[in-house]
C-alpha cells in the first residue's frame, strides 16, 4: 500500500520535474527542423527559476479570481497525474479517485479559470483570446465525449488503467480500425487544446491572433510561473494520456518492485520524445488554420472520433 | 478474432481507406483529393499484398501489382498530361453543403454500409470480409456522396475512382479467384475512364471557360417565363 | 466462328479508319462492316434457332437466345444508322469534316462495345463491355463541341460511369455467391442452374447494387436526367443507336441478373421491378407533355419504353417475358427511325425547338408523313409493332391478375400516346411559321435510310415471321426460365 503511493507520488513529481524540460525539446526540436539554433532544452527551468525571482504587479480592476487562478492552473494537472498510467500500468492508490470523465472535469475547471481569469482583467486583448479559447473549448467536447465513451464502452470501464490493457490484446485489436480512429481523433484533440498547430500558433507574439498564449498575458512574477509550469503540465498530462492510455503500455512498469518503476522513468521519457517528434512534424508541415476553418477541423476530429465509435460497436470490425 | 499478422496489418489499411475517402470528402484543393485518392489506391494495394501473403495467393499479388501500375502511376500521370496547366491550383471556395456536415454525411453512409453489410457478413465466416466488406461498402457510398458534393469536374471524377476503390476492396475479399483478365480489363477500363473525362475537362474549359460542373445549367426543362 | 467475327470486325473497322491513308474511305468501312455485322448476326440467329445455343468460345463467348435477339437488334440498328450518317454528317459544320474519320473510328468501337456484351458469357468481362460502351458513347455525344453538347456529355458521363463502380461491386458480390454455392468457371448458364443453391442475402445485395448501376445506364428514373440531354445533343445517327440500343443493352444485363434472381426462391423482387418501372413510366409521360424539343421528346419516350419493358419483365409470367423482349425489338427499330425523322427534320428545319416547327407538310412532305408514321408508331397505335408488344403485355398482366398494374400502364401509355401527337399535331399541320430558306435537297442516304428503317416497322406490325417468332420465344424462355 505504502508502495503505490510512493509510486503516486513519484508520477506526480515525473510530470512535475519533465514538463519543462518537455516544453524545451520541443521547441528545440522545431528550431533544430528549420535549421535555426534554437534555445537550450533546460531554457523552461531557467525561465521559471527567473519568473519566480520576480515582482508581481497585479491590476487594481481584478478580483480574487485573477489572483487564484495561477494556483489553481498549477494544481489540477496534478490532480490528473495521480489519475493516469504515467509509469506503472497498474492502479496506484489513487487510481480510484476520479475516472476519465473526472479527469476532463478538472483540466476543464483549469481552463475555465482561465478563461474568466482573461476577462477579469480588463485587457481588450485578453477577453479576445479567451472568447476564442471558449470556442476551441466547446467544439472540442464533443470529441472528448466520444472518444471517452468509445474507449469506455469498449473496455466496459473508465478508469485509464483497465481501459489501456484493451488495446493490446492483440495485434488485431491494435490494429483495428476503430483503435486508428480514436488516435487520429485524439491526436486532433490534443493538437487543438494544446494550443498548437495548426490550430494556434505557440511561438506567436501577435495578441491579435493568440488563442491559448493570451490567458498568460496579464501575469507576471511568480503567478506567470505557475500559468507557464501548469501549462506545460497540462500539455504533458495529455501527451502521456494519449501515449499510455490509447496508444500502447510500452515502457509502462510492470512489477511492483522499486527497480521497475525506475526503470519506467527514461523509458516513458523516450516514448515522450518520439511522440514530441512527431508533433514536430505535424507543426512544421503545416499551416496555422484561420480562426473559423478551426470549426472544420474539429468537424473533422468528431467525425472521426464517432467513426471509431460505430467500426467498434458494430461487430467484427 | 484470430489475429494473424497478415490479417491485423489488413485491418490497418482498411481502417486508413476509410479515412483516406473522408479525406477526400474534406478537402478543398484539387490536388489533395487525387492526392488522397493516390493514397488511398497505394492502401488498397498494400491490403491486395497482404491478402496475397496471407492466403497464398498469386492471383492477387498480380492484382496489387496491376493496382499500383494503373492507379497510383498510371492515373495521375494521365490527369497531368490532359488537364490544362494550371488546374491543379484550384480550390473550391464554397460547396453546397459546408464540409463538417458533409463529414457528417459520409459518416451517416458508413453506418448505412455497416447495416447493409451487416447479414452478410454473419453469413461468411471469414475475419478478412468482415473488415473488408463493410468498408467496401462505405467506400462506394461515400464516393457517391462526394460526387454529389463536389462542384469541381475532377474530383467528381476522382469520386468514381474512389468508388472503384471501395468496389475493389470488397472483391479482394469476396471474389479473390477472379479470372485475371477481369481484373486486367477493368484496370485499363479504370485509365479509361480517366482518360476520356480529363479530355472532356478540357474541352470543357476551353470552351465554357470554366470547369465547374455547377455552371453546365443550359439544358434544363424550365418554362420560357422563368429565364 | 461467327460469333467471333461479329465482335472482331468492328475493332477491325475502327482500326481501318484511323489509319491516315483510309482516312477518307472512313464511311464506306464502317457501313460495309455494319451490314457484314447485320448479316453474321442473322446467321447466328437461325443457328440458335434450330441448336438452341452457339458457342465462339466455350465459357467465354457464348450466344443463347436472348443474346442473339440482341445481336439482331443491335446490328441492325447500327447498319441503319451507319447509313444515315454518311449523308446526315456530310451536312455538319466544316471545321468538323476533318475530324469525321474519328466520328467513325469511335462509331466502330461503340459498335464493337454493344456487340460483345451480348455475346459474352463471362459475366464480369460483361461489365467491362458495358463500361466500354459508356466511354465510347460519352466521346461520341461530345463530338460536337458545342456548349450544350459538352454539358450533355459531362453529365452523361458523370451518372452513367458513376453506375459502373456499384455495378461492379454487385458483380463481386454476385460471384461470391456462386462460388459459396459451388460452382466453376462462371457463366449465365451456370448462374442460372445454381441460382437456387446461393445464399438469397448476398444475391438481393448484389442485383439491388447492378440495379441500381445499370439502371442509370439505362434511363430509369430517378437516375433518367442524362438521358434527354444526351440523347438530344448528340449527332442525330449516334442519338438513333443510343436511344435504340444502347439503353437497351444495360436493360438485358439487368434482366439476365433478375431471371437469376427469379430462379431462387425469392419472386418478391418481381413486384419492386414492376414498381420501378412503372414509376419510370409515370415520369416520362408526365415529362412529355411540356416537352420543347423533338429530340427530346424521342430520348422521354425512350425513358417510357424502358419503364415498360422492366415492367413486363418483372410480371415474371411467359406470357409477359414474351411481351417484354417483343417489346425490346419493336422498340428498337422504332425508335431509330424516330431519331432518322427527327434528323431529317433538322436538317430540313434547323432548329430542335417544337415551337419553331410548323406546317412541315408543306415544307417537305417526306418529312411531315415520316414524322408523322414514326409518332403513331412509337406512340403506340395499330397496327404498328409497338401496339402489339403493349398489347401482349397488358393481356399478359391481365392474365396473371396484376389489374391494378395494367390499369396504370394502360393510362399511362395513352398520356404519353396523347402528349407525343400533340406535338407532332403542332408540327406538321398549319401554316408554315416562316420561309425555312432554300430547300435543299435531302441526302439520299438519308432517304434511303429512313425508308429502310421504316419497313420493319410496317411489316411488324401486322406479322410476326416465324423465325423470327421462334427467336423470340426462345429469349423469353430465356428471361423467366418457365
Amino acid at each position: 500500500m505504502t508502495e503505490t503511493i510512493a509510486y503516486n507520488i513519484l508520477q506526480v513529481l515525473f510530470v512535475l520535474v519533465f514538463a519543462p524540460l518537455y516544453a524545451g525539446v520541443l521547441s528545440r526540436l522545431k528550431e533544430m527542423v528549420q535549421s535555426r539554433r534554437g534555445p537550450s532544452i533546460f531554457q523552461s527551468y531557467r525561465d521559471i527559476w527567473k519568473l519566480f525571482h520576480k515582482d508581481e504587479v497585479i491590476s487594481e480592476e481584478t478580483t480574487w479570481i485573477f489572483r487564484f487562478t495561477p494556483y489553481l492552473v498549477f494544481v489540477m494537472p496534478i490532480f490528473v497525474a495521480t489519475l493516469i498510467p504515467v509509469l506503472t500500468d497498474y492502479p496506484l492508490a489513487f487510481a480510484f479517485m476520479a475516472d476519465m470523465v473526472g479527469a476532463g472535469f478538472y483540466l476543464a475547471v483549469a481552463g475555465f479559470f482561465a478563461a474568466l481569469a482573461a476577462v477579469d482583467t480588463g485587457n481588450p486583448y485578453g477577453p479576445m483570446g479567451a472568447s476564442r479559447t471558449r470556442m476551441v473549448g466547446f467544439l472540442a467536447e464533443p470529441v472528448f465525449m466520444i472518444v471517452f465513451f468509445t474507449v469506455s464502452f469498449v473496455a466496459q470501464s473508465t478508469i485509464p488503467y483497465i481501459v489501456q490493457q484493451k488495446w493490446v490484446a492483440s495485434a488485431a485489436a491494435f490494429f483495428s480500425p476503430a483503435h486508428i480512429l480514436l488516435l487520429m481523433a485524439f491526436l486532433m484533440l490534443i493538437l487543438a487544446e494544446g494550443g498548437k498547430i495548426p490550430v494556434d500558433n505557440p511561438a506567436g507574439h501577435f495578441e491579435l491572433a493568440m488563442i491559448d498564449e493570451s490567458k498568460g498575458l496579464e501575469y507576471s512574477g511568480r503567478a506567470a510561473a505557475l500559468m507557464k509550469w501548469g501549462g506545460q503540465m497540462k500539455f504533458l498530462v495529455l501527451a502521456c494520456i494519449f501515449l499510455n492510455v490509447l496508444v500502447a503500455p510500452w515502457g509502462l512498469a510492470h512489477g511492483t518492485n522499486p527497480g521497475a518503476v525506475f526503470a519506467a522513468v527514461p523509458q516513458i521519457l523516450f516514448k515522450v520524445f518520439l511522440f514530441a517528434l512527431l508533433l514536430v512534424v505535424i507543426e512544421t508541415s503545416l499551416a496555422k488554420l484561420r480562426l473559423f476553418r478551426i470549426s472544420e477541423f474539429l468537424g473533422a476530429a468528431f467525425i472521426t472520433s464517432v467513426a471509431a465509435m460505430v467500426t467498434s460497436i458494430f461487430p467484427g470490425a | 478474432m484470430t489475429g494473424s499478422v497478415p490479417q491485423a496489418l489488413n485491418t490497418l489499411c482498411a481502417g486508413l481507406i476509410l479515412i483516406a475517402a473522408f479525406a477526400m470528402v474534406a478537402t478543398r484543393q484539387v490536388q489533395g483529393v487525387v492526392r488522397f485518392f493516390v493514397v488511398q489506391s497505394l492502401l488498397l494495394t498494400a491490403s491486395c499484398f497482404l491478402l496475397g501473403y496471407g492466403r497464398g495467393s498469386i492471383h492477387l499479388w498480380a492484382l496489387g501489382a496491376i493496382t499500383i501500375a494503373c492507379k497510383v502511376i498510371a492515373i495521375p500521370l494521365v490527369l497531368r498530361k490532359v488537364l490544362p496547366g494550371d488546374y491543379y491550383e484550384r480550390r473550391e471556395i464554397s460547396q453546397a453543403v459546408n464540409i463538417p456536415a458533409s463529414l457528417l454525411i459520409a459518416l451517416l453512409l458508413t453506418i448505412t454500409a455497416e447495416f447493409l453489410a451487416g447479414p452478410l457478413v454473419s453469413a461468411a465466416n471469414d475475419p478478412v470480409i468482415r473488415v473488408n466488406l463493410p468498408i467496401g461498402l462505405a467506400g462506394v457510398l461515400i464516393g457517391v456522396w462526394s460526387l454529389i458534393a463536389r462542384r469541381e469536374a475532377i474530383p467528381q471524377l476522382i469520386g468514381i475512382l474512389a468508388m472503384e476503390n471501395g468496389a475493389f476492396l470488397a472483391g479482394i475479399a469476396i471474389a479473390s479467384e477472379l479470372p485475371l483478365i477481369a481484373e486486367l480489363a477493368v484496370a485499363i477500363d479504370v485509365v479509361l475512364i480517366a482518360v476520356v473525362a480529363g479530355l472532356l475537362t478540357r474541352t470543357i474549359r476551353e470552351t465554357l471557360g470554366t470547369t465547374e460542373a455547377a455552371a453546365l445549367r443550359a439544358l434544363k426543362e424550365e418554362p420560357a417565363s422563368w429565364r | 466462328m461467327a460469333l467471333m467475327l461479329i465482335v472482331a470486325l468492328p475493332l477491325l473497322a475502327a482500326l481501318l479508319c484511323w489509319i491516315r491513308p483510309l482516312r477518307n474511305a472512313a464511311w464506306p468501312i464502317t457501313l460495309v462492316t455494319a451490314w457484314a455485322v447485320f448479316a453474321l448476326s442473322i446467321l447466328v440467329a437461325i443457328r440458335v434457332i434450330a441448336d438452341g445455343r452457339v458457342i465462339g468460345l466455350a465459357g467465354w463467348f457464348e450466344a443463347d437466345g436472348l443474346s442473339a435477339l440482341m445481336l439482331v437488334i443491335v446490328s441492325l440498328v447500327s447498319a441503319l444508322a451507319a447509313l444515315f450518317a454518311g449523308g446526315y454528317m456530310q451536312r455538319t459544320e466544316h471545321e468538323e469534316q476533318s475530324r469525321l474519320w474519328w466520328f467513325y473510328c469511335n462509331y466502330n468501337l461503340f459498335a464493337f462495345a454493344l456487340l460483345v456484351v451480348p455475346a459474352l458469357a463471362e459475366p464480369n468481362l460483361v461489365w467491362v463491355g458495358v463500361e466500354l460502351i459508356t466511354l465510347f458513347s460519352v466521346l461520341l455525344v461530345g463530338f460536337e463541341s458545342t456548349a450544350g453538347a459538352l454539358e450533355a456529355a459531362w453529365k452523361f458521363a458523370v451518372l452513367t460511369i458513376m453506375g459502373a463502380p456499384i455495378a461492379l461491386f454487385g458483380f463481386f458480390t454476385l460471384f461470391w455467391a456462386y462460388r459459396s454455392a459451388g460452382g466453376g468457371w462462371e457463366t449465365w448458364e451456370g448462374l442460372r442452374a445454381s441460382a437456387a443453391s446461393m445464399n438469397p442475402d448476398i444475391l438481393k445485395l448484389s442485383f439491388l447494387l447492378v440495379f441500381v448501376g445499370f439502371g442509370a445506364k439505362t434511363g430509369l428514373a430517378p437516375m433518367h436526367t442524362w438521358l434527354p440531354d444526351a440523347h438530344s445533343q448528340a449527332p442525330t445517327p449516334v442519338c438513333a443507336v443510343l436511344s435504340g440500343v444502347k439503353t437497351t443493352v444495360p436493360l438485358y444485363v439487368i434482366l439476365r441478373f433478375l431471371s437469376i434472381v427469379l430462379a431462387s426462391p425469392m419472386a418478391r423482387l418481381g413486384h419492386w421491378m414492376v414498381v420501378l418501372g412503372l414509376i419510370s413510366v409515370a415520369i416520362a409521360a408526365f415529362l412529355l407533355l411540356q416537352v420543347r424539343d423533338y429530340k427530346r421528346m424521342f430520348a422521354f419516350s425512350t425513358v417510357e419504353h424502358m419503364g415498360i419493358i422492366l415492367t413486363a419483365a418483372g410480371l415474371a409470367t411467359q406470357a409477359a417475358d414474351y411481351g417484354a423482349v417483343l417489346q425490346m425489338l419493336n422498340h428498337a427499330i422504332t425508335k431509330s427511325l424516330c431519331f432518322y425523322v427527327a434528323g431529317v427534320i433538322l436538317l430540313t428545319i434547323g432548329t430542335r425547338e417544337i415551337a419553331s416547327v410548323r406546317g412541315l407538310f408543306r415544307v417537305s412532305p417526306f418529312a411531315a408523313s415520316a414524322l408523322l408514321f414514326c409518332s403513331l408508331a412509337i406512340a403506340g397505335a395499330p397496327p404498328f409493332p409497338i401496339f402489339l408488344s403493349e398489347f401482349s403485355i397488358l393481356s399478359a398482366g391481365l392474365r396473371a391478375g396484376q389489374y391494378a398494374v395494367v390499369a396504370i400502364l394502360a393510362t399511362l401509355i395513352v398520356i404519353a400516346f396523347v402528349a407525343i401527337l400533340m406535338h407532332v399535331n403542332q408540327m406538321a399541320f398549319g401554316e408554315p411559321a416562316r420561309l425555312y430558306g432554300s430547300k435543299t435537297a435531302l441526302p439520299a442516304s438519308c432517304r434511303t435510310a429512313v425508308v429502310a428503317a421504316a419497313l420493319p416497322v410496317i411489316v411488324l406490325g401486322v406479322y410476326i415471321p416465324a423465325p423470327v417468332n421462334d427467336l423470340l420465344q426462345l429469349a423469353a424462355h430465356q428471361l423467366g426460365g418457365h
